[in-house]
């Protein structure tokens, strides 16, 4: 139950964008089309993922006073391994989110999840928290490239749906604002707004 | 909190990174055949696309067999040839590193179709020269000249292309490649048989 509560968390009371305000840089740079979202997404969650789980197993062998240098170790090469499978099976994709692939390093949901989580508790908990995270990332990612492709390019994963309702025949122009990057800290900004809304004790003084 | 020796610490970085080395290595050599493929049938994609034909990676090098053409000039350097005129390459240098791309000519120097491609150019800015928006304003015309890319450029003008705003590094860039791929096969295409004799390559008239 325990390690429910930990994959579950993430989804709303911790969320890692809306609550922990991690991993935004990517959230507003692979959000133009829902695609990349979702690899990212699941890019991600893998990497958050296993990283808990190896910083998790290794964390009473690892010296504290080189335990980030360890972390970024392990970060990097479990993200140069989904580099290298994605350019292997997924090419587009992997050209589409050409460097930001490389930053998931960076993300800060990654190391903090690390620092926070794995360093002092156990694999199965800790392999739990980073799935977590990882979909709680996830959704808020998958949300942004959804409505950010729909309005902005009037398609979904690619597929012209605005253009087979004929919307545009009647006059429909698609919104150029979304494609750009400040209107995914908007559409986040809103997402936080509903969440605290609706969540009393989120809300700060 | 547990005290751990330097011998132990140092130990302990170099078998990590030793492990991980290895796994790296292992990884890369292994997919790499199948990235290699990737990226030639990607290349060969590009080159499609300039003649207007649109391929996926799976049918790329059927397709490529069908029309494209790979013709050795008397200099020992080949040219790729279609049937109505010849596509060459570019290579040049954006603002953060290579960016290239195809001109598809007809026998007057007429570009018939472009793609452009880029490494690592800022997304949004001078990536755009990926998109077909921008390789859709080079359709019509003229490589009598080398192709100059400008602010406000003339419309009308056969030798002028808009340039990208907030991308102006790179599309200077674009501009030093088309000028070098001038230099190299400016002449060609005027007689696409010249293929054959490129000594006889003249200075072609405006």
């Amino acid at each position: 139950m325990k390690n429910f509560d930990l994959i579950k968390l993430p989804f709303n009371k911790q969320n890692p964008i809306t609550v922990q305000v991690l991993g935004v840089c990517s959230c507003l740079a692979v959000t133009a089309q829902l695609k990349p979202a979702v690899v990212m997404a699941v890019s991600v969650t893998v990497v958050v993922a296993l990283a808990n789980l190896i910083i998790s197993l290794l964390r009473n062998t690892i010296p504290p006073r080189i335990r980030i240098i360890v972390q970024l170790v392990v970060v990097s090469t479990l993200v140069v391994l989904v580099d290298q499978f994605l350019k292997a099976y997924m090419y587009d994709v992997s050209k589409q989110l050409s460097v930001f692939v490389g930053l998931i390093i960076t993300n800060c949901i990654v190391m903090g999840r690390l620092e926070a989580f794995a360093m002092s508790n156990p694999p199965l908990p800790s392999l739990c928290d980073g799935i977590g995270n990882g979909l709680g990332y996830s959704v808020i990612l998958v949300t942004l490239g959804f409505v950010r492709e729909l309005f902005g390019s009037g398609s979904l994963w690619g597929y012209p749906i605005a253009e087979k309702l004929g919307l545009y025949g009647i006059g429909y122009e698609n919104n150029g604002l979304m494609i750009m990057p400040p209107m995914a800290l908007i559409l986040a900004g809103i997402i936080i707004w509903i969440q605290r809304t609706r969540n009393k004790d989120l809300q700060e003084d | 909190m547990k005290k751990f020796s330097n011998r132990y610490i140092f130990i302990y970085s170099a078998v990590l990174v030793a492990v991980s080395a290895l796994i790296l290595t292992l990884v890369s050599t292994s997919l790499k055949p199948r990235q290699e493929r990737n990226q030639a049938a990607e290349k060969k994609q590009m080159i499609l696309k300039t003649i207007g034909v649109e391929a996926t990676r799976d049918n790329a090098d059927e397709l490529y067999d069908q029309y494209i053409t790979e013709k050795y000039l008397s200099d020992g350097s080949s040219l790729l040839t279609f049937d109505g005129g010849i596509i060459i390459p570019l290579q040049g240098t954006g603002l953060w590193g290579p960016i290239w791309g195809y001109l598809a000519l007809d026998d007057e120097n007429t570009v018939l179709g472009a793609v452009f491609d880029h490494k690592g150019e800022t997304p949004g800015l001078g990536g755009e020269i990926a998109t077909d928006n921008f390789a859709k304003r080079f359709v019509g015309k003229s490589f009598l000249q080398p192709i100059v890319l400008k602010k406000n450029a003339d419309k009308s003008s056969p030798y002028e292309v808009d340039a990208i705003s907030g991308g102006t590094m790179t599309s200077n860039g674009v501009t030093a490649m088309l000028a070098k791929a001038y230099d190299k096969y400016g002449c060609l295409a005027v007689d696409s048989t010249a293929a054959d004799n490129t000594e006889e390559c003249k200075e072609t008239d405006k």
